[in-house]
């Protein structure tokens, strides 16, 4: 499994709360797919994940943005997107 | 011949073509004679869908007489009939009485989008309709790709509007749009009785007999975070002075918390969503239009397992704690089949229903459009 980052680790540590999951955020593998095959999420659960960023970062997902797939991929994938549209950058700690 | 009944958007899409054809030649009022030999039909032949309904109205604790089983066919009939004058925006099209409907328009004078939660009760073609004849709101289309296609392109037909305010729902893209037209102060309508083979599922006591909802539309309402309220528009041509349908709408819950209060709003939604229902199914018995069998009796007969169906407590939070166990498991590596839960909701899943996708709507509010 890749190592996360400590944005990516943020950011896992959002998925976890705001869905309620039963996993440690650190062992989301970054690079896997966050939904069906990967961590088994689905499109409500991004529907949450969404709000979830809104609140969070002050960053709209919007339905007609063509990053959306590419966005949701994975935990990577989102976490760079994140940081592009200028959320905490990847260099930003977590305690 | 059992299409009715094995796959009843089939039988609908079948009914709609020739009642389409004989309704816009022939008028309203010619047209509904003939309802009688076509549902005639389809009665007679639609063993499964007798039986169904019979079960429904013995947890009634109605008798299942011909004569009552026959009148459910026609009033489902008179309606898949209405929706094509519903469509056609016609002048012989039924009137509509709205009824409690205050609460709705008092969330949606606040500019706040709601959730619908319905179910195959009445005609929810009736209140789509309604919606777009109201003047302040114009009604905006969402559907599962590939659900009820049939019936989609009668609408296009009759309604040329409408085609492209159809899109397929499902992917995150069409679920992030709903929150969009919520938050543009719309309206969201889901459908909350019918189950997908394999999707998560609540259990719940329905008429004192326990089956399984779906557990989707609930998360959904969650997630959008709008009031829910249950909806329907009833049809009772047979009430004197009354209109041919009811719109009917109820608060079912406040918008959904998020963190630890989540569960026990689900839950709350699920009981308040069933027992609604179920009061509504004994109010109007004939508007139930799931000719299937919904309590999964026949999956029950001897040779297939107990289904395990719980009480009415502990079925939302069972299927959450289902899906949570799902996505440990599956990250983990775990087969598939660890999806879908523990193992009472597997054998409730087996075998699934025939496919019956959950119908989602929405209404987009368009003042001065």
């Amino acid at each position: 499994m890749a190592e996360q980052s400590p944005f990516e680790q943020e950011i896992a540590e959002l998925l976890v709360s705001s869905l309620n999951l039963e996993i440690e955020a650190r062992a989301i593998d970054p690079t896997a797919p966050l939904f069906r095959e990967g961590l088994g999420l689905d499109s409500i659960d991004m529907l949450e994940i969404a709000l979830a960023i809104s609140q969070h970062y002050g960053i709209q997902l919007r339905s007609d943005d063509p990053d959306n797939e590419r966005i949701f991929a994975s935990l990577r994938a989102l976490a760079a997107c994140l940081a592009e549209r200028g959320a905490c950058g990847p260099s930003e700690e977590v305690g | 011949m059992s299409d009715w009944v094995d796959a009843p958007e089939r039988g609908d899409a079948r009914l709609l073509r020739l009642l389409r054809r004989l309704a816009l030649t022939l008028g309203r009022r010619r047209t509904r004679p003939l309802l009688l030999p076509i549902t005639l039909y389809f009665y007679a032949r639609g063993a499964p869908a007798r039986r169904a309904l019979a079960r429904y109205y013995e947890a009634l604790g109605l008798a299942p007489t011909s004569r009552r089983l026959f009148r459910h066919h026609l009033a489902f009939a008179e309606t898949i009939l209405d929706r094509v004058y519903l469509w056609a925006g016609r002048d012989d099209a039924p009137a509509l009485r709205v009824r409690g409907l205050e609460a709705l328009q008092q969330e949606r004078a606040q500019g706040r989008g709601c959730v619908l939660l319905g179910a195959h009760f009445g005609s929810f073609e009736a209140a789509r309709a309604a919606a777009r004849d109201e003047p302040r709101l114009r009604m905006q289309v969402v559907m599962h790709e590939g659900l009820s296609q049939a019936l989609n392109d009668t609408v296009a037909v009759l309604h040329p509007g409408v085609r492209g305010q159809v899109a397929p729902l499902g992917s995150a893209q069409d679920l992030l749009r709903l929150r969009e037209t919520l938050e543009e102060g719309g309206l969201v309508g889901l459908m909350g009785d019918r189950v997908v083979p394999g999707e998560a599922v609540y259990e719940a006591l329905f008429l004192g007999r326990g089956t399984a909802f779906p557990l989707a539309p609930l998360r959904l309402a969650a997630a959008l975070r709008a009031p829910v309220f249950f909806f329907a528009a009833r049809y009772r041509p047979a009430v004197a002075g009354a209109r041919d349908y009811e719109l009917v709408c109820e608060r079912l819950a406040a918008p959904a918390p998020g963190g630890p209060e989540r569960a026990a709003w689900l839950q709350d939604l699920g009981e308040r969503y069933v027992q609604t229902l179920a009061r509504q199914c004994r109010e109007i018995p004939d508007n139930w239009f799931n000719f299937y069998d919904f309590w999964h009796d026949e999956a029950g007969r001897p040779g297939t397992p107990d289904r395990g169906v719980s009480g009415a407590g502990g079925g939302v939070g069972r299927g959450l704690a289902a899906r949570r166990c799902a996505a440990r498991a599956r990250h983990r590596g775990a087969p598939h089949r660890a999806f879908h839960g523990n193992d009472s909701q597997r054998k409730l899943e087996a075998p699934p229903p025939k496919p019956r996708h959950p119908v989602l709507y929405t209404a987009r509010h368009l003042d001065h459009a």
